[in-house]
């Protein structure tokens, strides 16, 4: 378990959609006999609502509840884009559907961590618009507990897992109901009493979850997060309107959109390790490509534009260019590039070695070149060393 | 006056915290420069800071056939010895490595670029600056453009560039932190036999300390590839009393190779 985590808890963000409901009974589900309620805010919770029920059964206890259908497209991308705002915060995140979010503070000196839950509640507001509640704690399992607890707007700080979990009620565990049925029936209603059980025992009466339940109780955090990854792939462009057929204006466009990407590869930590450009003319359904593999990944705009210059300037497109768009579809992580790390001094071989290929990739192997002697007594200059690619 | 000097502490402050405290530094807390010492004490002692200023651009000018190449090529085989890595990039000029043989160059950390316009010279000057090329000689043109990149990339890296120009580039000489001028004072013969010349080094520009200061060389011809002989042949002139720290062999760029032999008889 690393540790220590912050834990976030937001309205399920199919609510966030509906931002101008606040305060009123809303409920999120397709209507339909068999249909289930995926979400509900606090004034419809408040009459009995409650996820899972049928949809029939929710109208019937909240019949002033607005029912709203569910926006899975628009949900994934208020999740991605609040999990890459958290992503600066901790390397570690974690945001779900239901409103949970999560973020690692191991490894952040006392005053980042600080820092970061304020940050994370200023950002949960500012995507959802309803004040977060918050707790930190040694695992994710615990913080989540904790920030249940917490009034909104406010942090419940644990320190002693085990004996924060100890008190609170097993239907936390989030069991199969029928597994709740025979927790009940073997006596254990709270996780200090789940705790006190063996791991082996309690797996033996209600099989892996038994397991998991045990060390979930005792704050061994047995799940680490899933944590988000940002996407693989980024790009740039610009529509032209009018289309545009100088070439120093497609330059000019192509070195904006170069430091546009260096500025959000510099912020991910990457470099690009495939890069793509694509002219859009006019009258043509089918863009223009030009795309190069590199050896030494490419992440400040000089770089970049060393490129994608180099492609303009001997492009012959086939008419007025309406749109350019740059695409980088591979990045690697910058840590394979930190190889200023184990040397010191003026010891930067390896990243000049990195320039010289960057340079043969764009101009031919022959543009650098190490030498070599031959015939070093030869009358004829260029006898005298052989060029072998650097 | 108290309230225009709390308002400029307030925009440093702002400086400060937007882009760090590197970005805006008073002038008495500037890093002070960082000399390479070139080997040639003579020139050490032109500088003003006892060698060649690194993060900065020095150019060495003159006319063709006044030893500006040979000085450069001395450098340079100091140190493809000193530093791990050294680039020439030899834009139209035809680098011979022949010419830096008598010298003892360490040709494993050299590595030359040969570029097919000055854009790519340009590209390639401002990438292995950045990249932290520790050497990097740069001979023929440049385009102005690529001046102030190259400027801020060797600043933050620390490489030192050596730039060779024949005539007065307005450009070359605004980004330079240090020029040498170089003009040939006569020649040097021995019986009636010409083995080298004496060239006049002035410097002309330098942004580390005052400038103006001169001296005189001898740059000897190597007398063949294998025969080297026992003078310096980079050396102040025998009636100044400056002492070299090791032998410099130096080939010198005006004087082709079929003429040494004659003169080698």
């Amino acid at each position: 378990m690393g540790g220590p985590y912050c834990c976030g808890l937001i309205p399920h963000l199919e609510l966030a959609h509906h931002q101008q409901l606040i305060g009123q009974p809303l409920v999120i589900g397709y209507w339909g006999s068999g249909e289930r309620v995926l979400a509900c805010s606090e004034p419809a919770a408040e009459a009995g609502v409650r996820p899972g029920m049928t949809m029939r059964n929710a109208e019937h206890l909240c019949p002033a509840a607005f029912i709203a259908e569910p926006r899975p497209g628009a949900t994934v991308r208020l999740r991605e884009r609040l999990a890459a705002a958290l992503y600066d915060l901790a390397p570690e995140v974690e945001v779900r559907d239901d409103g949970r979010c999560w973020i690692g503070l191991e490894g952040l000196p006392a005053e980042q961590k600080s820092l970061a839950v304020r940050e994370l509640r200023a950002r949960l507001l500012q995507a959802t618009g309803s004040e977060p509640r918050l707790g930190v704690a040694p695992g994710p399992f615990s913080a989540r507990l904790a920030a249940q607890r917490a009034q909104p707007g406010r942090v419940l700080r644990v320190e002693d897992a085990p004996r924060f979990l100890a008190p609170l009620p097993a239907e936390e565990l989030d069991l199969d109901p029928e597994l709740m049925d025979r927790l009940d029936l073997l006596g254990l209603r709270t996780l200090g009493a789940v705790a006190e059980i063996g791991p082996r025992r309690l797996e033996s009466q209600l099989g892996p979850p038994g397991r998991l339940a045990v060390l979930l109780a005792r704050g061994e955090e047995p799940q680490p997060l899933n944590a988000w990854q940002p996407p693989r792939c980024m790009s740039a462009a610009r529509q032209l309107e009018p289309p545009v057929e100088d070439r120093e204006a497609l330059l000019f466009i192509a070195r904006a959109l170069c430091g546009d990407l260096a500025a959000e590869l510099g912020l991910r930590g990457a470099g690009a390790k495939k890069v793509r450009m694509l002219l859009a003319i006019e009258g043509q359904a089918v863009p223009e490509e030009r795309s190069s593999l590199v050896r030494n990944p490419l992440s400040s705009q000089a770089e970049l534009f060393g490129l994608a210059g180099g492609w303009l300037r001997e492009w012959q497109p086939a008419g007025p260019v309406c749109g350019l768009t740059l695409e980088i579809p591979e990045l690697e992580a910058a840590g394979r590039r930190q190889l200023r790390l184990w040397v010191g001094g003026d010891a930067v071989a390896e990243e000049v070695q990195a320039a010289l290929e960057r340079l043969q990739e764009r101009h031919g192997e022959t543009v650098a070149v190490r030498l070599v002697p031959a015939l070093t007594r030869s009358g004829v200059p260029t006898q005298r060393y052989v060029a072998e690619p650097a | 006056m108290r309230e225009s000097t709390a308002q400029l502490q307030h925009a440093i402050d702002k400086v400060h915290l937007r882009f760090g405290e590197q970005a805006l530094l008073r002038a008495t807390r500037l890093p002070p420069a960082d000399p390479w010492p070139s080997g040639l004490a003579e020139i050490d002692r032109l500088t003003g800071i006892h060698g060649l200023p690194k993060g900065r651009l020095s150019v060495l000018q003159g006319a063709t056939g006044s030893g500006k190449l040979t000085l450069a090529l001395a450098f340079l085989a100091r140190a493809t010895r000193e530093l791990a890595q050294s680039v020439v990039i030899d834009h139209r000029v035809g680098f011979d490595p022949w010419a830096l043989q008598p010298l003892h160059p360490d040709l494993r950390s050299l590595a030359v670029v040969r570029p097919p316009n000055a854009e790519v010279a340009g590209e390639a000057a401002v990438a292995l600056a950045r990249a932290g090329a520790g050497f990097l000689l740069l001979l023929g043109e440049l385009p102005e453009s690529a001046l102030t990149p190259l400027e801020s990339a060797a600043a933050r890296s620390g490489s030192l560039v050596v730039a060779c120009a024949n005539a007065r580039d307005a450009a070359l000489a605004h980004a330079s932190s240090l020029t040498f001028g170089l003009e040939r004072s006569g020649w040097i013969y021995e019986g009636d036999q010409l083995v080298g010349l004496r060239t006049s080094v002035t410097c002309l520009k330098n942004k580390l300390a005052p400038p103006g200061a001169g001296t005189e060389l001898d740059i000897r011809y190597p007398l063949g590839a294998e025969t080297f002989p026992e003078k310096p042949l980079l050396g102040a002139p025998a009636k100044s009393e400056i002492s070299w720290g090791e032998l410099a062999l130096v080939f010198h760029e005006g004087v082709k190779p079929w003429v040494v032999r004659t003169a080698v008889g």
